[in-house]
């Protein structure tokens, strides 16, 4: 078991590296926008040097200094140059490798990942992103936290009525659901609730507003964000539970004497539940991932905005954009981790890695 | 029991000869069955049909693929132009519309109305309407309450002069001058609603200097409410001034002075009286006293409106009446204005009108003036032209005209537009289908590349097993564990917001379902008898995958990877709405297929912001599309169900 897990988590941090890596050397190689502003632009430029992503060298040979001037000296297509008259200087970036090396140093030793060029001008990214964490994750939870008691609740409902009226109409209500885009779904809620009733906000509140204004915001969102998950849940609690109660076991725990619901609590529910947890915990990383659409929708200032925001074509931030890749990407992973190992843990009958 | 030890007693005595052959001369044959064989297929389709739902959601599926289809092939529109003039129209079906429901009238509510539409019942309507396109009798006219400053619309109430912050003054002033002259004996009168806290005074001042050289002097001070007024050359009198002065002109300036901050004094209305009489020379109230500015920095106080009353009305408007009925353009140059009467020849009757078409000439246009042309005829009449213009040799002039508008862009009748129109004047309905399209060209592109992807790799991870399998897994764990957003933003980076980078981001992971459902396929196939025969005959790896192995999974493998296509366009509108996949403007050519930029994604980020007041830009595509996307999801786990019964029951 210990090796399983040892394995499990290497590999992980191996997909990690690979992700990462190849995510950093695609952007840095990918068209540059660094900050439109001129004086933002040449603190920017100081600061890729301090960071080893660029080097600086003067220039004062008027023969070179021309011909830089007039563009024929060949420079690379992400240089930079600030033109002093009696002297230029030229940032140029350092060869992808070297400035890989730099990343991983930078990253591992202070935890540095640049500075935003575009979303907010020289302002360090993972700061942030760090202050976007919080919205993104109170949604989420808040999303969990609906989702789960609902979807087993209604999965249980339709399984134990199979067949009946709510069970056909749980099983509408699974269908559309579960085909809904999220963004479809958002704007109906949206349009409904927001502009035709007028019984929730239609823009989530600013970071200011307090009290039950701000809990009330949560409410369309996490509906939004949740109503896929929540069919999803109730679909593979139906199947799952469905399949216990017609099982000998249940029939064996009936004829020894106890009543339906005994029978259901104790002996049906538990062994249904095994398929569930990891599909709750994946569920987590589809929600998150799911929230980037909310949240542009109904204008929640979270990672998924930040992330949107820096992505605009021709108004890209790469260090933003990496940092909170990285984010999404080490959350999915660890989540996947966890399903790995709960597998393992939760169900008996799955010993992966185990020698045959 | 006993019966059955007598048979065999009696078994026993019967003799050798007895026995003779039942069917000597024949010969023995299987006997047929007495049910009908059922095939694979047939047995698959009895299971799907038994279905009712499932039926009739493929019904609707395949309508809305065949409409999708054939809708944007008959109604060959114009999608780049911009129509302006029938912009954001709303939903008209017919028959329907008799029920007073999506007739293509546009509801207002509460809106201000201009004054001056009221007409002898006592209704108006706001600015920028007309009354005929008004439905009958939806009008209605209520009265709310109003501070708006700067709209006329809003009457009556009381203009409050107010101190902010710790400020314990400020001062208001008129927007106008006035003459004061001694023989006039003018009267300023205030009337003031209310002063709440006892030491709040209203200063009166004028400025009894000239515009360059300013000399205000309080004349009067008030502190108590009601209708309050002082004679000017009285007050002038008593400040004992040097020079005599019977005649100055001045702004009405006043101040509230009060004791502690945050103190109002709220006044109806300012009025000058002159010669005694009853009437007033000058009065301000309402609208007219809030035109007064604040006079001392806006930090000290404030000048608002409370209590006004404004006209609202409620109606229903012919909104497509408005738009498709006779409207002036302004100015229409001669040769389009000819080219449009040569085109209606027939319709327009131009008898008694001799004009060469194809020569422009200003004299012969002289004759079109005030000719005014039927119902059927684009153009409804021509009031006017504009002088001529001589340039090289050519002559240019405008008409001013008036067009009727729905056969001017081509209908015989004000049009219905099923779905309303968009932004920029196009039938939605047509839109909508020229989206869905799209839609499904990329779904099936996709799917078609995820596909063929997954089955290849599939097949060769499945068949050689072994090593080859294991790294073969690990790649697809690395490549389906890349959140989708990495690889949108890394598409984006290199590619920015375009097709390509929508069908890489959809391709990269995508194919890995389809890869490990082949991989099962042939782990199920390639140790079957028929492939190890195959095999002891000399095939070659590629002839038993592709001749053998394949062929026997294959229909798994597609009823699975059915369900593929409406998660790619789920996945496509995505992405195209957060505004990184297809987007306006942009055409592409794939397979001799003309997609166009407008993908149901598209279509409902424009009705995005629009949800307030242009809802049926949001409804109409998003209704269809999520028909299309059940539809097609009962579709594909019908089919997937029909061909492999042991998934039944757990869906």
């Amino acid at each position: 078991m210990a090796k399983y897990i040892l394995v499990r988590t290497l590999w992980v941090f191996i997909i990690l590296f690979v992700i990462l890596s190849m995510t950093f050397v695609l952007l840095n190689l990918a068209p540059q926008y660094p900050p439109a502003d001129e004086d933002q632009r040449e603190i920017w430029y100081a600061q890729q040097v301090r960071d080893g992503f660029m080097s600086r060298r003067v220039v004062t040979d008027p023969d070179e200094m021309e011909a830089i001037r007039n563009e024929e000296a060949g420079l690379h297509d992400n240089a930079f140059v600030v033109d002093d008259d009696d002297r230029l200087e030229v940032f140029e970036p350092v060869p992808v490798g070297q400035s890989y090396r730099n990343w991983i140093t930078n990253v591992l030793t202070e935890f540095n990942w640049g500075t935003s060029t575009r979303v907010r001008v020289n302002v360090d990214a993972f700061s942030i992103l760090a202050n976007r964490i919080p919205v993104t994750a109170q949604l989420n939870l808040i999303a969990l936290a609906f989702y789960i008691p609902t979807g087993f609740g209604i999965g249980i409902l339709a399984a134990l009525k199979k067949n009946s009226l709510v069970d056909n109409l749980i099983q509408i209500f699974i269908m559309v659901f579960l085909s809904l885009p999220l963004f479809v779904v958002m704007t109906f809620f949206l349009f409904i609730f927001g502009y035709q009733l007028g019984w929730l906000d239609t823009a989530f509140p600013a970071a200011t507003v307090r009290g039950t204004t701000r809990y009330l915001a949560f409410i369309l969102p996490v509906l939004g964000l949740s109503l896929n998950t929540v069919a999803g849940l109730t679909r593979l609690t139906r199947a799952e539970l469905t399949e216990v109660l017609t099982s000998d076991f249940l029939l064996l725990a009936r004829t020894k004497g106890l009543t339906r619901p005994q029978s259901v609590v104790r002996h049906a529910m538990r062994n249904s539940m095994v398929p569930l947890v990891p599909f709750i915990i994946f569920s987590f990383v589809g929600l998150l991932s799911g929230s980037v659409v909310i949240e542009q929708i109904y204008g929640i200032p979270g990672t998924g905005r930040v992330l949107l925001d820096a992505m605009t074509p021709n108004n890209y931030d790469h260090n933003l954009v990496l940092v909170t890749l990285a984010f999404y990407t080490v959350i999915g992973l660890f989540a996947i981790l966890i399903v790995d190992l709960t597998y393992g843990l939760v169900d008996p009958r799955i010993r992966m890695g185990a020698k045959k | 029991m006993i019966d059955k030890e007598q048979d065999t007693k009696i078994q026993q005595d019967i003799s050798h000869s007895e026995f003779e052959f039942v069917q000597r001369d024949e010969k023995i044959f299987d006997k047929k069955f007495e049910t009908k064989p059922v095939g694979y297929f047939k047995d698959a389709m009895t299971r799907f049909a038994k279905n009712r739902a499932n039926v009739v959601a493929t019904i609707i599926l395949f309508t809305l693929i065949t409409s999708s289809i054939l809708v944007p092939v008959l109604t060959t529109k114009n999608f780049t132009s911009q129509e302006p003039a029938v912009a954001a129209l709303p939903p008209r079906v017919p028959i329907v519309e008799h029920f007073g429901f999506v007739d293509g009238t546009r509801s207002y509510s509460d809106r201000t109305v201009d004054l001056e539409t009221i007409d002898e019942d006592g209704l108006g309507i706001p600015a920028g309407f007309d009354r005929e396109f008004v439905a009958e009798g939806s009008l209605t006219n209520t009265t709310s309450v109003c501070t708006s400053r700067t709209s006329d619309s809003c009457v009556g109430g009381q203009n409050i002069i107010g101190l902010r912050g710790q400020s314990t003054q400020t001062s208001v002033v008129s927007d106008e001058s006035f003459d004061f002259v001694r023989d006039d004996q003018p009267v300023i009168e205030f009337d003031i609603e209310n002063i709440l806290i006892d030491g709040t005074l209203l200063n009166v001042e004028l400025n009894i200097g000239d515009d360059t050289d300013e000399d205000w002097r309080q004349f009067a001070s008030f502190d108590e409410e009601g209708v309050v007024s002082f004679e000017v050359f009285e007050a002038l009198d008593e400040l004992d001034l040097d020079e005599d002065i019977d005649e100055f002109s001045s702004p009405i300036q006043f101040e509230i002075v009060a004791e502690i901050p945050r103190v109002n004094i709220a006044l109806n209305s300012v009025s000058i009286y002159q010669n005694g009489e009853e009437e007033p020379f000058y009065s301000a109230s309402g609208f007219d006293l809030a035109q007064y500015q604040l006079s001392a920095p806006a930090s000290t106080g404030n000048f608002r409106r409370a209590n006004g009353e404004q006209i609202v009305a409620s109606f229903d408007y012919d909104v497509y009446a408005e738009a498709m009925g006779v409207r002036d353009p302004g100015a229409y140059s001669a040769r389009d204005t000819y080219q449009l009467l040569e085109e209606n020849q027939d319709i327009c009757s131009l008898d008694g009108v001799d004009i060469d078409f194809d020569n422009v000439d200003y004299d012969d246009a002289q004759q079109l003036i005030g000719m005014e042309f039927s119902d059927t005829c684009p153009i409804n009449n021509i009031y006017d032209v504009s002088s001529p213009i001589e340039r090289d040799g050519e002559t240019y002039f405008n008409f001013r005209l008036e067009l009727n508008y729905a056969q001017y862009m081509g209908y015989d009748d004000i049009p219905y537009f099923l779905f309303g129109t968009t932004r920029s004047g196009h039938d939605l309905f047509a839109l909508t289908w020229l989206a869905l399209r799209t839609s499904l060209l990329v779904g099936l592109l996709v799917g078609t590349i995820n596909i063929t992807i997954g089955i290849i790799y599939g097949s060769i991870s499945g068949y050689y097993g072994g090593k080859v399998d294991i790294g073969m897994e690990r790649f697809t764990e690395v490549i389906s564990r890349i959140p989708w957003l990495l690889t949108l933003a890394l598409a984006t980076a290199w590619l920015g917001a375009s097709l390509w980078s929508l069908v890489i981001v959809l391709t990269l992971s995508g194919w890995v379902s389809v890869s490990s459902t082949t991989r099962t396929q042939f782990y199920r196939y390639k140790g079957r008898e028929y492939v190890l025969a195959s095999r002891t005959l000399g095939a070659k790896d590629s002839r038993l995958i592709f001749r053998h192995i394949l062929p026997n999974g294959i229909g798994t493998i597609i009823t699975a990877s059915i369900l593929m296509i409406p998660q790619v366009i789920f996945a496509e509108s995505t992405i195209s709405f957060l505004g990184f996949g297809i987007g306006h403007g942009q055409t592409f050519n794939i397979f001799g297929f003309e997609l166009s930029g407008v993908s149901i994604g598209v279509l409902l980020a424009d009705g995005r912001s629009e949800l307030v007041y242009n809802p049926h830009l949001t409804i109409a595509p998003a209704i269809i599309v999520s028909i299309l996307m059940i539809t097609f999801n009962m579709f594909g786990n019908a089919l997937r169900d029909a061909f492999n019964p042991t998934l039944r029951g757990s869906e």
